[in-house]
C-alpha cells in the first residue's frame, strides 16, 4: 500500500516534466574535469606513463589522461578528509597513499581505473601533520625477480614502514620507529632486494642531521641504525636520497649540502661507509628531477649554473656529467624547469624549459646523455607558448620515451599558473585542458542580445534608379534560400522547440540569443586568476581573460573572486557588462579589493578607453586598499556597486556624482547584518549607514542592533534571501480563505554551530531590527555542521543529518525540512508584510508551517528554480552525494501536506498525503547518466519562457540543463502531434475531393428525375 | 624486570582491548543481472550513517570499513546508477556485528527480526532508469485508437453504401427504402423552404413512426412522396 502511494506520488511529481533520452546532450551538457595538478611535490605532480598521463590534482582527484587527445581515461575522486599524498605508477597499476599521514593505500588498474585494493595503514586520527603535507610519506614498489613477486613498501607518518603484498594487500610486516617520530622524521625509503633503507632527518640544534635505518626486506627487522653528522638548514632543498640500479643490484646513496658543499654517502646494509665530499664547487640547492631511481639528480650552483649529477655504481663515484649555464632568472629569460625521464632504450634524457623574453617564446632544450660513453648533447627549439592566455609555466612533465634523433615527436606537458594543462609535441600544441574551471568561485548568467536584422539602407534618398535596382537585387539574393527554408519549415514542422538545442546552427557564430532565451553566457571567475565566458548552449569557452595582478605582479600574489554583478544587461545601450569584485592577496601579505569591469560578450575591459593596444592581461581597478567586509549592488537604474571596507566605510563603484546621489537616496533604507565579537562570544551586528563629515568623507556604517549568540556558538554563514519576482502574495486554500505569504524583504539566514552542545543553529533574521523570525537547533552529526539552507520568498528549506538516537523518532538519516511563513495567525489574516514598515510590531506576527522529510542521501548544494515572472512553481534542485543533480518537486515539499487522506478541500488545493520519505526516483534526476561530482553551487536563471528555468551547476564538474517545474505550459506540448493533425486534415480534404463529384452527380440526377 | 613484564603485558592487554572495541566491517556486493560486474556498478562507496566512516567497493565487489566503534549504524551505498537496500548494523562487544534488514525511514527503536548474514551481502535491487519514453507518432497506434476507428468506419460506410445498396436484392431494398426516402424528402423540403410542405412531411413522418410499420405502400403520404417513389421505380424497371 505504502509502495503504491509512493508510486502515485512520484507519478504526480513527474507528470509535469520528464526527461527523454533524445534530450541528452541537446538540452544539457556536462564537462568532466579533474582539477589543476598538484605540481608542488614530485609525489603528486603529473607524469607520463606510456600513452597515459597520471596526476593528482588540487580538487583531490587521481586521474589518468590520454596523452594523445587529452581525454580523461579514468578518475578517482577522494574525500576532502582524505587528501592524496603520493601516488606511484607501475606496469599496469597505479597506487596512492592518502589521508592524514598517508593512512589509506589504494591500487587501481591503469587502463580502466578499477579499484583493486583498498587498505587502511593507520587510523586517520593518528595521522600527523607535517609541512609540507606529504613530507614523510613515500610509496615504493619493488619487484623481486628471484621470488617472482611484487610488493610495496610504504612510509607513512614519517615513522613507520609497511611491507604490503601487491595482490592481496596483506601486510607482511610493519616497522615503527622506536621514538614515534619525535626525534627522527623519515622522509625517504629505498628498497634493495634484501634491504630496505629508510632515511630521514634528526632534529639537532638549529639544523638537522641525517639518520639512516636499514631493515631486512623479508622480516622487517632492524639491521642497523646510524646517525650521520650533517648540518642541514633546509631539509627540502638541501637533502635527497637516490639510488641507481643498472643491473640486479641497487646502489643507494644520500646526498646533502653542508655549507654549500655537496656531500654524499653510499649506503650498505650494515651502514659502514664513509662520507664523500665533492670539493671545489659551491651549491645552492639540490633537487630530484625525476631520475632519482636512475642515479641522477640536479644540483644548482651558487653561480647560477645547473649540474646534472650522476652516481656511477661501478666506481662508486658521484660527479657532474653536464652543466647548464645561466639558469638563474634574468631579464632575458625566466627561471628554468628541469625534468628528467628515461628514453625508450633506458638512457636518461633531461628537458629544460624556460621563457625567453628575447624571442617572446618558450624554449625547450633536451639533453641526451650516453652514460656508457660519458657524453651528452644538447639540442633545442622554441615553441609559441601563449603567455597572455595561460600565464606562466609552473610545471613541466617530459616524456623521455618520445625523444628520438629529432625533436619531431618529443612531448612535454605544461601546467600553467592559470590552471591549464597543455601537451606540446615539438612546437605544436596538441591539446589544452582548462582545469581552472574545476575551481570556479563565482558565476553568473548573462543574457545575449537579439539577432539584429542588418539593413543596407544607407543612403536611400540619394540613390538613382540603377543603384536602387542593384540594391534590391542584392537584397533579393537571399530570397530563394528564404523560400526554401519556409517551405521546409512548413512541411517538416521544424520550428524552434523547447527540446531543441539552443546552440546557433549557422556557420558565422554570432552571439545572439535563440527564440526562447536558452542561450546565454555564463561568466565564471576561477581561483586561478582567469575569467571565462561559457556558451550555455554547449559549454564551450567563448572567451577567457587572465586577471592581472596590478602592482602585485612584482611580488606575486593571487586573486580571489568574491562576487560578480551584472551591471548592464542587453536592454541597456552599452550591452551586457559585469563587474567582478575580487580580493588580491599579494605575497607580501597586503590585501586589496580589486574590481574588473568586463564586457560579458567579448571579455573586453570596459574601463579601457584605448582598444587599439595589443592584447594583454585584464587590469583591474584598485577600489579599496584593504580587505572587503561586504559588497552588494543597489537595485536601481545605475546599478551602483556598494563596498564596505574594513573601517566600515562605504565605497562606491563607479564613483560618480550620479551614483553618489543614488546612494544618498537609498542610504536610509540600507540595513546590513555583519558578524562581530570575539571567538566564543560571537555577535551579529545590524548596521545602517550615515554621513558625518567630521569623521570621514565617506558614509560609515554604524551599529543599530546587536544579537548575541550563546557562548561558543560560531557563525558559519550569513545567507541572504534569494530575491526574484513574486507573482502572488498569497495562497488560496480549499475553503476559499487566503494564506498571505510573509514577504519581508529583509530576511536573512544565519547558520551557526555550537560545538559544546553538538548542535547547529539556523536563524531567520529581520536585518532591520535584528528580530528572530525563526530559529531551530538541529543535531550536529559527528560534531560537524553540514547544514544546507535556502530561503526564497517565504519558503525556507534546509537539510541536516539527524543522528540523535535517543530522540523521538529514534532513527538516523538525512532530514529535509520545509518551512513556510505566512502573515498573522492564520488564513485571511493580512498584515501586508511586503510593504510594512520594518519598525512595525506587526512584522513579528508570523505563522510558520513546517514539515520534515527523510532523504536517502546527503546534499552538497541546493537552490530553488527561478523563472521570469515567478508564476511557475518553484522546485528545489539539489546536488546529492551520489554525484547526481536531482529536482524535488514543490508539491512533495509542501509543508501543508495533510497527515490523513486529503479531504475534498485539500484535494482542490492539490495537496497530497504526507509521507515522511521523499522518493528517490530516478526520473527526478536531471543529470541522468552524467556524473557531476563535488558540487559547490547551483545557479539558476530565468529564460524568456516563463515555464523554463536554466540550471548551471559547478564544483569539480560543470553541468547545465533546463527545467520546467510546472511543465512547458507556454509552448506547444511536446506530445503535440503535427503529423496526426496534418494527416487528419489531409484525409478530410481527400474525402471531400472523393465525395464532391459523387454528390454533384446525385444532385444532378435528382434534378432530372424530380 | 618483572615490573617491565607486567607493563608490557598491560600494554598488550590495552592494545587488545582497543582492537575489540573497534571492528573492521566487511562485506561484498553480490553481482546479479541488474549489476553483473564492477564495470556496471562504477565507483561506489559504502557509508555508515553520514559517511564519516566509509569504504570503497573494489573490483571483486568486496568492501571493508575499518575501525568501527560500537554503536548502531545505518549502512547505505552511494552508487550512481544502482539502488541498494539500507542495512542496520549493531556493533557491540561481541566479535561479530549484528546485521539486520532495515526499512528506510522507520524508527530504530525495535530492530527488525530479519537477521542477515555477516559479512554483509549487498544486492543491487534496482537500476536507475532516468528517461521516460517519448510519445512518438505511430501510424498503427493512431489507427488503433477508438476515435480513429469510428471515423474510419463511418467514412468507409459512406463510400461503400451505394454499392451495397446496388447489390442488395430488391425486396430488402424496398423494405429499407421507406424511412430513407422519407428522410431524404424532409431534407429536400427543408432546402426548398416550403413551410407547409415541410410541416406536412414532418407530420407524415410522425405518423409513420407512430404506426411503427415500415410498409410504405399502406401509408397515405403526401403527393410529393408518391411521385418521387414512382420516379425511382421507373428507373429500376
Amino acid at each position: 500500500m505504502r509502495c503504491l502511494r509512493r508510486l502515485l506520488l512520484v507519478s504526480l511529481g513527474v507528470t509535469a516534466w520528464a526527461l527523454h533520452e533524445s534530450d541528452v546532450g541537446v538540452v544539457d551538457w556536462n564537462t568532466k574535469l579533474i582539477g589543476v595538478p598538484l605540481h608542488g611535490s614530485p609525489h603528486t605532480a603529473p607524469v607520463f606513463h606510456g600513452d597515459y598521463i597520471l596526476t593528482a590534482t588540487g580538487n583531490n582527484v587521481l586521474a589518468a589522461l590520454n596523452a594523445t587527445d587529452g581525454s580523461i581515461v579514468w578518475r578517482s575522486i577522494y574525500d576532502a578528509e582524505d587528501p592524496i599524498m603520493a601516488f606511484s605508477h607501475h606496469d599496469n597499476s597505479v597506487s596512492s597513499l592518502s589521508g592524514p599521514g598517508g593512512s589509506t593505500f589504494r591500487t587501481y588498474d591503469l587502463e580502466t581505473g578499477h579499484l583493486m585494493l583498498e587498505k587502511q595503514l593507520h587510523s586517520p586520527l593518528d595521522g600527523r601533520l607535517h609541512e609540507p603535507q606529504n613530507l614523510g610519506i613515500s610509496l615504493l614498489r619493488s619487484a623481486d625477480s628471484s621470488l617472482n613477486s611484487t610488493s610495496f613498501f610504504t612510509l607513512t607518518n614519517g615513522d613507520s614502514v609497511t611491507h604490503l603484498d601487491h595482490e592481496t594487500g596483506e601486510t607482511k610486516w610493519t616497522w615503527n620507529s622506536p621514538d614515534q617520530g619525535s626525534l627522527v622524521m623519515y622522509s625517504h625509503v629505498i628498497a634493495h632486494p634484501s634491504t630496505v633503507y629508510v632515511v630521514g632527518f634528526a632534529k639537532s640544534f638549529a639544523s638537522y642531521t641525517l639518520h639512516v635505518t636499514t631493515l631486512s626486506a623479508t622480516t622487517g627487522e632492524v639491521i642497523a641504525s646510524v646517525n650521520i653528522p650533517a648540518n642541514i638548514k633546509d631539509g627540502l632543498s638541501e637533502f635527497l636520497a637516490f639510488s641507481s640500479s643498472p643491473g640486479p643490484t641497487t646502489t643507494a646513496c644520500i646526498a646533502w649540502l653542508e655549507d654549500g658543499a655537496l656531500k654524499a654517502a653510499l649506503l650498505t646494509p650494515d651502514l659502514k661507509g664513509k662520507v664523500l665530499g665533492l670539493p671545489g664547487v659551491k651549491y645552492d640547492r639540490i633537487r630530484d628531477f625525476g631520475l632519482s631511481t636512475n642515479g641522477q639528480f640536479l644540483a644548482i650552483t651558487t653561480g647560477g649554473a645547473a649540474h646534472v649529477m650522476h652516481l656511477d655504481p661501478q666506481t662508486s663515484s658521484l660527479r657532474p656529467i653536464w652543466e647548464f649555464g645561466d639558469v638563474a632568472p634574468s631579464k632575458s629569460r625566466s627561471d628554468s624547469h628541469f625534468v628528467g625521464s628515461l628514453s625508450r632504450n633506458g638512457e636518461p634524457r633531461v628537458a629544460r624549459v624556460y621563457w625567453s623574453n628575447v624571442h617572446s617564446k618558450a624554449v625547450h632544450e633536451t639533453l641526451a646523455i650516453q652514460l656508457s660513453e660519458g657524453k651528452g648533447s644538447v639540442s633545442g627549439f622554441a615553441f609559441p607558448f601563449q603567455t597572455l592566455d595561460h600565464g606562466v609555466v609552473r610545471h613541466v612533465a617530459f616524456d623521455g620515451a618520445s625523444t628520438g634523433e629529432t625533436h619531431e615527436n618529443s612531448r612535454v606537458l605544461l601546467t600553467t599558473t592559470t590552471g591549464s594543462i597543455q601537451l606540446w609535441q615539438h612546437d605544436k600544441m596538441q591539446w589544452v585542458r582548462e582545469e581552472a574551471l574545476a575551481s570556479i568561485q563565482v558565476a553568473e548568467f548573462v543574457e545575449l542580445p537579439e539577432k539584429k536584422i542588418v539593413t543596407s539602407h544607407t543612403a536611400v534618398d540619394e540613390e538613382g534608379y540603377f543603384e536602387r535596382l542593384q540594391r534590391q537585387l542584392s537584397d533579393a539574393k537571399n530570397l530563394p534560400k528564404y523560400l526554401a527554408n519556409f517551405a521546409r519549415r512548413f512541411a517538416t514542422g521544424s520550428y524552434a522547440t523547447v527540446s531543441a538545442s539552443a546552440a546557433s546552427s549557422s556557420a558565422e557564430d554570432t552571439l545572439t540569443r535563440d527564440a526562447f532565451g536558452f542561450r546565454q553566457i555564463i561568466v565564471a571567475a576561477t581561483s586561478h586568476g582567469k575569467l571565462f565566458g561559457i556558451d550555455s548552449s554547449n559549454g564551450q569557452v567563448l572567451w577567457s581573460r587572465v586577471l592581472g595582478l596590478g602592482w602585485a605582479a612584482k611580488v606575486g600574489g593571487t586573486i580571489i573572486p568574491v562576487k560578480m554583478f551584472v551591471t548592464r544587461t542587453v536592454s541597456d545601450a552599452e550591452g551586457p557588462q559585469i563587474v567582478l569584485v575580487t580580493q588580491r592577496r599579494a605575497d607580501n601579505t597586503l590585501i586589496d579589493t580589486v574590481l574588473f569591469h568586463v564586457n560579458a560578450l567579448t571579455g573586453e575591459d570596459v574601463r579601457e578607453e584605448d582598444l587599439s593596444t595589443s592584447r594583454h592581461a585584464l587590469e583591474g581597478f584598485d577600489a579599496v586598499q584593504g580587505p572587503l567586509i561586504d559588497v552588494y549592488m543597489l537595485p536601481s537604474e545605475n546599478r551602483t556597486i556598494v563596498m564596505l571596507d574594513e573601517y566600515l566605510q562605504v565605497r562606491l563603484y563607479p564613483e560618480t556624482a550620479s551614483s553618489l546621489a543614488e546612494f544618498e537616496s537609498f542610504a536610509p533604507s540600507i540595513h546590513l547584518a555583519l558578524r562581530a565579537g570575539a571567538p566564543g562570544l560571537r555577535q551579529i551586528l545590524g548596521h545602517q549607514v550615515g554621513l558625518n563629515h567630521e569623521l570621514s568623507q565617506f558614509y560609515v556604517a554604524y551599529p543599530t542592533w546587536t544579537m548575541s549568540l550563546p557562548q561558543h556558538e560560531e557563525i558559519h554563514a550569513i545567507v541572504p534571501n534569494t530575491r526574484g519576482p513574486i507573482a502572488s502574495i498569497g495562497n488560496v486554500i480549499g475553503n476559499r480563505a487566503t494564506l498571505y505569504k510573509y514577504l519581508n524583504p529583509h530576511l536573512t539566514i544565519v547558520l551557526t554551530s555550537s560545538p559544546p552542545s553538538r548542535t547547529c543553529g539556523i536563524y531567520v533574521l529581520d536585518v532591520v531590527k535584528g528580530s528572530v523570525i525563526y530559529h531551530v537547533s538541529v543535531p550536529a552529526a559527528g560534531g560537524v555542521c553540514d547544514v544546507q539552507a535556502t530561503l526564497t520568498e517565504n519558503w525556507l528549506v534546509y537539510q541536516y543529518f539527524d543522528d540523535e538516537l535517543p530522540g523521538v523518532g529514534q532513527s538516523k538519516g538525512y532530514r529535509v525540512v520545509s518551512v513556510e511563513f505566512y502573515e498573522g495567525n492564520g488564513p485571511d489574516d493580512k498584515t501586508k508584510s511586503s510593504e510594512l514598515s520594518s519598525y512595525s510590531n506587526k512584522t513579528l506576527q508570523v505563522t510558520a508551517y513546517e514539515q520534515a522529510f527523510i532523504m536517502p542521501h546527503g546534499i552538497t548544494a541546493m537552490s530553488p528554480t527561478s523563472t521570469k515572472f515567478g508564476i511557475s512553481t518553484k522546485d528545489i534542485i539539489v546536488a546529492n552525494r551520489k554525484n547526481s543533480i536531482q529536482s524535488i518537486p514543490r508539491r512533495l515539499l509542501n509543508p501543508r501536506r495533510p497527515k490523513q487522506k486529503p479531504t475534498s478541500e485539500e484535494q482542490e488545493e492539490m495537496l497530497v498525503q504526507y509521507d515522511a520519505v521523499l522518493p528517490d526516483d530516478a526520473r527526478l534526476v536531471l543529470s541522468h547518466n552524467y556524473e557531476v561530482a563535488n558540487v559547490r553551487r547551483i545557479v539558476t536563471s530565468p529564460s524568456l519562457l516563463e515555464s523554463t528555468s536554466l540550471v548551471f551547476v559547478y564544483g569539480l564538474d560543470l553541468f547545465f540543463t533546463r527545467i520546467a517545474p510546472s511543465g512547458t505550459f507556454d509552448v506547444l506540448s511536446e506530445n503535440f502531434n503535427k503529423v496526426q493533425l496534418v494527416l487528419t486534415v489531409a484525409g478530410l480534404g481527400i474525402a471531400i475531393m472523393v465525395t464532391k463529384p459523387m454528390v454533384r452527380r446525385k444532385m444532378l440526377r435528382e434534378r432530372w428525375y424530380q | 624486570m618483572k615490573m617491565m613484564h607486567t607493563l608490557s603485558l598491560l600494554s598488550l592487554l590495552l592494545s587488545w582491548s582497543s582492537i575489540v572495541f573497534a571492528l573492521e566491517l566487511n562485506g561484498y556486493v553480490q553481482w546479479n543481472k541488474l549489476c553483473p560486474n564492477y564495470e556496471a556498478l562504477g565507483s561506489s562507496r559504502v557509508l555508515l550513517d553520514a559517511g564519516k566512516m566509509s569504504g570503497r567497493v573494489t573490483r571483486n565487489g568486496n568492501f571493508s570499513i575499518p575501525d568501527v566503534p560500537p554503536g548502531t549504524y545505518i549502512l547505505s551505498v552511494l552508487s550512481h546508477d544502482h539502488l541498494f537496500d539500507h542495512v542496520r548494523i549493531d556493533i557491540s562487544s561481541e566479535p561479530l556485528p549484528d546485521v539486520r534488514s532495515y526499512v528506510f525511514g522507520t524508527p530504530l527503536l525495535t530492530p527488525s527480526s530479519v537477521s542477515l548474514p555477516y559479512p554483509v551481502v549487498l544486492i543491487p535491487r534496482h537500476q536507475n532508469k532516468y528517461f521516460s519514453p517519448r510519445e512518438s507518432f505511430n501510424l498503427l497506434a493512431m489507427f488503433q485508437s477508438p476515435m480513429m476507428m469510428i471515423m474510419v468506419l463511418t467514412g468507409g460506410m459512406m463510400l461503400a453504401m451505394p454499392y451495397i445498396m446496388k447489390n442488395l436484392d430488391p425486396q430488402t431494398l424496398e423494405g429499407l427504402k421507406g424511412p430513407q426516402a422519407k428522410a431524404a424528402n424532409i431534407q429536400e423540403l427543408m432546402q426548398s423552404g416550403d413551410p407547409r410542405g415541410r410541416l406536412s412531411a414532418l407530420l407524415a413522418a410522425g405518423e409513420e413512426t407512430k404506426s411503427s410499420t415500415p410498409v410504405i405502400k399502406s401509408s397515405a403520404g403526401p403527393s410529393t412522396l408518391q411521385q418521387r417513389k414512382g420516379g425511382k421505380g421507373n428507373k429500376r424497371r
